[in-house]
């Protein structure tokens, strides 16, 4: 913006403040219960600053787990989490490159059919066709499984027409200067395309591995064993206690760990993924 | 380096465009041949159907006396110079110039000297290791060129190379063209609508009018004698006026006026062709040319006006008065008749 008003730039900072705030202070609410025992946090009283408690609380989330709310060590189910969660980004990422990669730069019969066909699918996700897709994955025998977990995600149609979009903005005379100079299409594919989409890529990563870490009702219907339980789940499975009061402190020690991983990733990822969506490197 | 034959080249686009119709047109060993014509008239289409960017409809297309129709383009030995460029974005400047001899598995010594060579060509040295993103406009069209020049192909094709560049630096790519052309020898096919751009570079002159070749040959012939009104109007800047006229006796009439006599036609309606260059004009009182505005060149002067009530242009020194209305004369030698139904050249 080009005005210079004092009490417009007031007033922008305030509403920031108060959004920061409004995100902030339940994240911060469930670091400060985390550190208490779990007492503390029953007696009605919500304390603001952080207790010492928070060794004992987290020490035995890395270690044991608790037994009595059913969940197993953190350590595994961030492990499980890690794991489905990139697994679907860079399945998503890999697949849905390919496929506008075929739909923009090739002449096949369909062409429009398929890329129709995919868009369609946006209409379709998990939730919707979570009945058939379990009996897909049951049959195929992937129940309880990290293929299970990933694979019935993977196939992306915002993805695939996000790249779409990108390729098309790609210059007819760039793709016939790469011919020229004697790149085939996966030459093509892997030295021009490839490093022209790398912010793309980093974006839906970065949007793609928070989807994957954040699935719930998905892992939770495919998975029995505890060895595959996602990090997602296991809060759930803690809250949901039979004969107990919930033990808030070890809830929110796992929610504030568990949100770690898709912060770093925000932040290592911070500046292709600002790039990536607001500018196209010309 | 080789000759090109292009052999009752026909181009039809799907959806029933056709773009080309039965060019025949022989590019000789290292000669510089530019196609010229308006938007539209399907110049690049030749160009890309040589390139092999575009199917031939029909007809054959030889270089080095080797049908190439059927081959890729990178099979062909050719390079080319595209309108906006199109250098790879996320490469060097020096990897933008090795990548097309890195896909033909070149040793990476010869690639090196190559990038050295053309490098230094077109004053690139001190760019080798920077992005297009970091280039000027003339600059990438350098680095353009040299990713044309490593390659020493058969032939250079260039399509519009400089129509992005501002009218100074334009000026100034043209002379480097030209002078690159000259020092390389290489077999070159050039594109433009800019007809100054095309006297200027070319050998041989093919002018291109709705898909066909209209006119071919020297620039200088072509200026002097063009074969139809349509060449007679491209050419030449500003444009020959052209216009409806009559033949009696040996004296061109346009209405009452005379504007040559002596002219060598048995007689008849024709249309007329004059360049501005070409009249004399004096005021007077009575004289056919009445003068609507006057557009000022600084080393010359622009008098827009009408005779007969047709438009008509005439070029005068800065120093020649100017009157409402002027008395005009021309050359026999200066003037050019075409048949009014076909257009075509008369004697
Ligand atoms: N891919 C295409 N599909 C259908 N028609 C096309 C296609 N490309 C070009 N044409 C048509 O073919 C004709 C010639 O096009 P071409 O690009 O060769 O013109 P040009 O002489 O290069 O014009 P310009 O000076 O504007 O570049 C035009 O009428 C154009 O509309
Ligand atoms: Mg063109």
């Amino acid at each position: 913006m080009v005005e210079h008003r004092p009490v417009l730039t007031a007033l922008a900072h305030a509403v920031l403040i108060l959004g920061v705030l409004a995100v902030a202070f339940p994240v911060w609410l469930a670091f400060v219960a985390s550190t208490h025992p779990s007492t503390t946090f029953l007696s009605g009283l919500v304390p603001l600053w952080p207790g010492d408690h928070w060794r004992e609380t987290y020490g035995q989330m890395f270690g044991t787990g608790i037994s009595t709310s059913g969940a197993p060590p953190l350590g595994l189910m961030m492990g499980n989490s890690l794991i489905m969660a990139l697994s679907i980004a860079l399945g998503k990422i890999a697949i849905s490159i390919l496929s506008a990669f075929a739909i923009v730069f090739f002449r096949f019969p369909f062409r429009h059919l398929a890329f129709w066909l995919i868009f369609v699918t946006l209409m379709l996700p998990v939730e919707v066709r979570i009945v058939p897709t379990f009996k897909v994955v049951a049959d195929l025998g992937m129940l309880n499984s990290y293929a299970g977990l990933a694979v019935p995600l993977i196939a992306s149609a915002t993805a695939t027409f996000l790249f779409r979009q990108f390729f098309l903005t790609i210059p007819d005379e760039l793709v016939e200067a790469a011919r020229i100079d004697g790149a085939g299409p996966l030459k093509f594919f892997r030295d021009i395309l490839l490093p022209l989409s790398r912010t793309n890529m980093a974006a839906l990563f970065v949007i793609l591995f928070i989807y994957g870490w954040n699935q719930y009702i998905w892992p939770l219907i495919v998975t029995t064993d505890e060895r595959l339980y996602t990090v997602v789940m296991g809060i759930k499975r803690m809250v949901d206690v039979a004969d107990a009061e919930p033990q808030w402190n070890y809830v929110m020690a796992t929610a504030t760990l568990a949100m770690l991983p898709p912060v770093l990733v925000v932040v290592a990822m911070q500046r292709l993924f600002v790039k990536g969506l607001i500018e196209q490197e010309k | 380096m080789a000759a090109i034959e292009l052999e009752t080249l026909g181009k039809v686009y799907p959806g029933g465009v056709e773009a080309v119709k039965g060019v025949d047109l022989a590019i000789g060993d290292g000669e510089f041949v530019v196609l010229v014509g308006p938007s539209g008239c399907g110049k690049s289409t030749i160009l890309r159907m040589i390139a092999g960017l575009e199917r031939v409809t029909h007809g054959e297309i030889r270089i080095g006396g080797a049908r190439v129709n059927e081959r890729e383009p990178a099979e062909r030995d050719i390079a080319m110079v595209f309108q906006t460029y199109a250098l790879y974005p996320h490469m060097s400047v020096r990897q933008n110039l090795a990548y097309g001899l890195r896909n033909r598995r070149m040793p990476k010594a010869e690639i090196a000297r190559r990038i050295a060579t053309a490098a230094r060509i077109l004053q690139l040295s001190d760019l080798l290791d920077r992005k297009p993103r970091a280039l000027s406009g003339g600059q990438r069209q350098r680095v353009a060129m040299g990713r044309a020049i490593v390659r020493e192909p058969a032939a250079f094709l260039f399509d519009e190379p400089l129509s992005n560049l501002d009218a100074k630096l334009r000026i100034h790519m043209r002379g480097e063209i030209k002078q690159l052309h000259r020092r390389l020898g290489t077999t070159s096919v050039y594109v433009t609508h800019d007809q100054l751009e095309a006297m200027t570079l070319a050998d041989r002159l093919v002018v291109v009018n709705g898909g066909r070749i209209e006119q071919q040959g020297a620039p200088l012939d072509l200026y002097r004698h063009p074969a139809t009104t349509f060449v007679a109007g491209f050419l030449g800047a500003p444009a020959m006026n052209l216009f409806d006229a009559a033949v009696e006796a040996g004296a061109l009439r346009v209405g009452d006026a005379v504007l040559a006599s002596a002219v060598a036609h048995p007689g008849g309606r024709v249309t007329a062709g004059l360049r501005p260059e070409a009249l004399r004009l004096s005021p007077d009182a009575g004289g056919a040319f009445h003068l609507d505005y006057v557009e000022e060149l600084g080393g010359a002067r622009l008098l827009h006006g009408r005779i007969g009530g047709q438009a008509m242009v005439a070029q005068t020194a800065v120093e020649a008065p100017v009157a409402e209305r002027m008395a005009l004369a021309t050359d026999p030698a200066d003037l050019h008749l075409f048949d009014p139904a076909t257009g075509r050249r008369l004697g």
